[in-house]
């Protein structure tokens, strides 16, 4: 398989070039040079240099037929898309058995399974793996599969730089889960300075290298989002027209291609300390140690945006669908996606209101914070005004989307406390923080990207997925997610720190319970790849339009052939018109 | 008259909700006993946030369970209700209108509140808290004595120097509320004032590395003899 080899070979390559460079200077010097190496090999191997040279010479960007394009240098969208989807299921598993390693953990007070190294280790891996699949899974996923259909394009404005997204995606999951095996992982997904900068091994290096090459793989998707949706919308589709899933990936493809660039300089910075003895974040040299973070939380904070904008994105693209009715205050929705793009890069530093930086910055940080909440307000009011006087058909994508309507508003309105500087004096760094994540991230994002799965996954595959175990999967994740996660905000409140790996005894009854639930969760995780390995070998067949929707992707077959439509679609009405013209 | 129903329903069931999580946490408080005077501050500003974000989330929740209950299709056929722009844009103003009002009325508080918890940055007594990997120190500057654990005198407000060898670590005491990150390169100063004689854990909460876990310390906060007493007693 040329998947494969070539990956098995570029990190020989690396293991090789190393070694060999290793001799002759730094040994983390040499790994870098040998990173960027290998990292080249491998694009070419798997298609890269093929696909450039085509480019050179004028010919049509590369596609293949039958299976083995999903592992290929492909440059279709719907082949990225699946990809996509692939990686963020297979990372999802990953992370998420790391997530059960922990939970088995902290079922009780003392370490039983891991030691201190392991576990600081697994949790930095399953945050960082968790962060990916969040990024990746809708707007990569579902994005480059829905959104060119969506506005009735043929493709992206740039396939072959959509394949190389995407391939650039398998080499930074390879590193990561190499960095055990090199000295492990102290410093959590933040990989805050000083702490990254110490400790010469090469995990820690590995990291890095693996963030900023997800970092440049996420600049290329925004770039492409942006100039697609710009350039490549079917004649009619004015702004207006717009469907409400596109405008999200829009809004978060100008965060990917603004902010990232930003924590991607910040990593740089901490390799050049670690690697060539530079001082950015060395105070006795000059350096700031704060200056990492306000980089890092540039970037970082719009980031959940990134995460959040196309589940929002998804759900409001669902619920008219399901409610037969017009998506309420449409263009307010679309304006509140931009509003939060533009908020979201000044709201940073309420990750730091106990940093140390100057007091009298925690007030405009604050303030902006709770700003974010008048369009995320707005996200609600279309949801809500929505469903009211609706028909609502309860099939699984609207139950999802339920489901995490329930899980954002608990998410949403618990970030209050954090945004609220003096509160937050006290939940800053505990597992109240890491129980509002969890309720934005997982049940707003993750919960969005099930309710897009299943809302499109007939378009994707031509088969209808199972409505009954699509139940059972929501209805216990459901229960899991928020029996593991509510008892949470108590404790965290109560003195339990993040990312330690022990606490006080008295804790115990609910820790386990936790733990207990988070079997729950895994059993749902388990009947939903039953149900997409079932659907795909005998599912019913779903037809053009199953959920008799007024959006392009559904007058195009399914799946869609290359090229998308037979001819150029045209528009002549708004995609929410359901239930009017009727 | 159908919305007369309506908010009948979504009034008694935000009722019920908001009920269950007053009980809820009558019987569980959410914070840990306070014994700090700035915990009082910060105690007053959580419990404000969260009795106004339990009637929002009882309202929401109890419009989406209406919703549910109410507006369901029968058959496939059925079709939602057609779009009547005039009432939605009354609905569209007041929404925003009243987030926005809720919203910069929360900054305001907060902003209040914040200043409040910060107070003045006068000190009866300094203590010198330096972290490194994975432990803490304590000087105390006037009387040139290290403690073996960190002794503040009840009622006295305290300027906790703060300092770091390594890394980043932060200062928290959960009973007192207040958390101030230890940073390499600075010197940060966090006033506090212990109200309540008793014993008390200082543990880090900046990830510092494998052995972040351990890096805990006790603290002792006593009346004006036994501080003297111990500190003199030690070394």
């Amino acid at each position: 398989m040329k998947f494969a080899a070539s990956l098995v070979s570029a990190a020989l390559l690396f293991a090789a070039a190393t070694f060999g460079l290793g001799r002759l200077m730094d040994v983390q010097a040499a790994a870098v040079l040998a990173y960027l190496a290998s990292l080249l090999f491998f694009l070419h191997r798997i298609g890269g240099g093929a696909a450039l040279a085509g480019w050179a010479r004028g010919e049509e960007p590369p596609t293949g037929h039958g299976a083995g394009r999903f592992l290929s240098f492909d440059s279709d969208h719907k082949v990225v898309g699946v990809q996509y989807t692939g990686a963020a299921l297979v990372v999802f598993i990953v992370a998420g058995i790391m997530a059960l390693i922990m939970r088995a953990e902290l079922a009780h007070h003392g370490l039983q399974l891991l030691t201190q190294q392991q576990y600081n280790t697994v949790m930095t891996l399953h945050g960082m793996g968790m962060v990916v699949v969040a990024l990746i899974a809708i707007a990569g996923g579902i994005g480059n599969f829905v959104v060119p259909l969506q506005i009735g394009a043929r493709d992206m404005a740039f396939p072959r730089m959509n394949a190389l997204s995407f391939w650039l995606l398998p080499p930074a999951v390879l590193l990561l889960l190499s960095t055990p095996f090199l000295g492990g992982l102290d410093f959590g997904w933040t990989a805050y300075a000083p702490l990254s900068t110490k400790g010469a091994t090469l995990g820690k290096l590995l990291f890095l290298l693996a963030f900023i090459t997800a970092g440049f793989s996420s600049i290329f998707s925004g770039v492409n989002f942006i100039a697609t949706v710009l350039s490549m919308r079917a004649r009619g589709m004015g702004w207006r027209r717009v469907p409400i899933f596109t405008w999200s990936i829009v809004s978060a493809s100008i965060i990917q291609l603004m902010g990232t660039s930003v924590v991607a300089a910040s990593l740089i910075m901490v390799i050049f300390d670690r690697v060539l003895h530079t001082s950015f974040y060395n105070p006795e040299l000059g350096g700031s140690v704060l200056l990492y973070q306000h980089l890092f939380w540039y970037y970082s904070h719009p980031a959940v945006y990134i995460m959040i904008l196309p589940a929002f994105g998804a759900i409001l693209e669902i619920l008219p669908v399901f409610c037969r009715k017009p998506l309420f205050a449409y263009p307010l929705a679309a304006g509140s996606f931009l509003a939060i793009v533009a908020l979201s890069f000044i709201v940073w530093a309420h990750h730091m209101f106990t940093s140390g930086m100057w007091m009298l910055l925690k007030l405009p940080f604050m303030i902006n914070t709770e700003l974010i909440s008048i369009p995320t307000g707005v996200v609600f009011l279309a949801a809500l005004g929505t469903l009211w006087k609706a028909r609502m058909r309860l099939d699984s994508p609207m139950l999802w989307t339920l489901a995490m309507l329930a899980n954002f508003l608990i998410g949403g309105l618990t970030g209050i406390p954090l945004a609220d500087a003096p509160t937050d004096l006290h939940f800053q760094d505990t597992w109240f923080v890491v129980a509002h994540f969890h309720f934005t991230v997982m049940g707003g994002a993750i919960f969005g990207f099930f309710a897009a799965f299943h809302y499109w996954f007939p378009k994707m595959s031509g088969r209808r997925l199972d409505e009954t175990l699509a139940k059972l999967h929501l209805g216990l994740m459901f229960a899991g997610f928020n029996a593991v996660f509510i008892p949470l905000f108590w404790l965290g409140a109560h003195g339990m720190r993040r990312r330690v790996s022990d606490f006080p005894a008295w804790m115990d009854p609910v820790q386990a319970f936790a733990s207990a639930a988070s079997l729950v969760v895994a059993a749902s995780v388990v009947v939903f790849f039953y149900n997409v390995w079932r659907s795909l070998k005998r599912g019913e067949p779903a037809g053009d339009n199953p959920w008799e929707a007024r959006t392009l992707e559904w007058t195009a077959p399914s799946p869609p052939p290359h090229g998308n439509f037979r001819s150029a679609p045209a528009v002549t009405e708004h995609p929410y018109h359901l239930g009017v013209a009727a | 008259m159908k919305n007369k129903a309506a908010v009948a329903f979504v009034v008694v069931v935000a009722a019920l909700i908001f009920a269950g999580l007053w009980a809820l946490f009558a019987a569980y408080p959410m914070l840990p006993a306070a014994a700090s005077k700035e915990a009082e501050f910060v105690d007053g500003a959580f419990n404000g946030l969260f009795w106004i974000e339990g009637a929002i989330y009882a309202l929401v929740m109890a419009f989406m369970l209406y919703c549910l209950v109410q507006f369901r299709a029968s058959s496939r056929a059925e079709q939602g209700a057609k779009f009547d722009r005039s009432r939605s844009r009354l609905v569209e103003v007041a929404w925003i209108g009243l987030s926005t009002m809720l919203t910069l009325g929360l900054a305001a508080l907060g902003s209040h509140e914040l200043h409040a918890v910060i107070g003045s940055p006068e000190a009866d007594i300094d203590v010198e808290v330096r972290g490194q990997q994975f432990s803490w120190e304590f000087y105390y500057p006037k009387l040139q004595q290290y403690g073996d654990k960190l002794y503040l005198e009840v009622g006295k407000r305290h300027r906790i120097i703060l300092t770091s060898k390594d890394v980043v670590h932060s200062f928290w005491v959960p009973e007192f509320r207040l958390k101030q990150d230890a940073v390499p390169g600075k010197v940060i100063h966090l006033l506090l004032t212990p109200t309540k004689v008793g014993d008390y854990m200082l543990i880090c909460s900046e990830l510092c590395g494998f052995g972040h876990t351990d890096m805990t310390a006790s603290v002792a906060v006593v009346d004006h003899e036994t501080f003297e007493k111990n500190l003199k007693s030690e070394f």
